[in-house]
């Protein structure tokens, strides 16, 4: 019986709308945010390792590959947020309809752009 | 309680406790990630900051398993390679978050 369980069909035979384009992309942010939980785990090592040990962290995160490196991860994770909230709401039963479905995955998409922006300036302390 | 229930519940609780996390992260990094190496020490070093980050690694690591864990369950169809998946997917979920709350507490003695 185990064996005859159902498989999710593979993502090449989908056609393309916001809530299948917001549902993979909540996954890949998934699998990319688990790999900076991992880097970030690295960054507190390296700084175990002293000055010497956290210099090439440093040039790392000041090169323009780095400031790239922040804005994507900064990006991956509002994604992730504000994906988990639309999939709260649908755990409380709303925004199953699927005007409201697409308007949601449409702020989600769009929203992940804005806090990126956002968080970047509360966080350099812009404003 | 099933256990796919179980998981279904802490995926979720998981995620609540995430999202306040994550912003708070993503701000300190933001602002952190190009200072020297004794800012950065500073703010890892200061308590408020090591206790909220423990709970952010621990919870991040919980939920990320979970997710990624379901993929598996979505897309590998062979139980035996999808119980190996899964059992390196928890050793590492474990681990790296287990030695670096290690080092975390470690930092500035």
């Amino acid at each position: 019986m185990k064996d005859k369980n159902p498989l999710s069909p593979h993502i090449q035979i989908y056609n393309w709308h916001i809530s299948s384009l917001v549902s993979i992309s909540h996954r890949i942010s998934g699998v990319i945010n688990f790999l900076v939980f991992i880097l970030i785990c690295l960054w507190i090592a390296l700084l175990f390792l002293g000055n010497s040990g956290y210099d090439p962290v440093f040039n790392i995160l000041n090169s323009n590959f780095g400031k790239f490196i922040v804005l994507g991860i900064t990006w991956s994770f509002t994604f992730q947020v504000l994906s988990l909230v639309r999939h709260f709401f649908w755990d409380m039963g709303y925004g199953f309809d699927l005007k409201i479905a697409n308007l949601t995955g449409s702020l989600v998409i769009i929203g992940s752009f804005l806090f990126t922006i956002l968080i970047y300036i509360i966080g350099r302390q812009i404003i | 309680m099933l256990n796919a229930t179980k998981k279904w519940i802490t995926l979720k609780v998981s995620g609540i406790i995430l999202i306040p996390l994550m912003v708070w992260f993503l701000t300190k990094f933001v602002f952190l990630y190009d200072k020297e190496y004794s800012e950065v020490l500073v703010f890892f070093t200061d308590n408020i900051s090591k206790y909220t980050i423990f709970l952010f690694l621990v919870v991040a690591f919980i939920h990320s398993a979970l997710e990624i864990s379901e993929i598996f369950e979505d897309y590998i169809h062979e139980e035996k390679i999808k119980s190996v998946a899964n059992k390196f997917l928890y050793f590492f979920a474990i681990i790296i978050p287990l030695i670096t709350i290690f080092i975390l507490f470690s930092l500035g003695k």
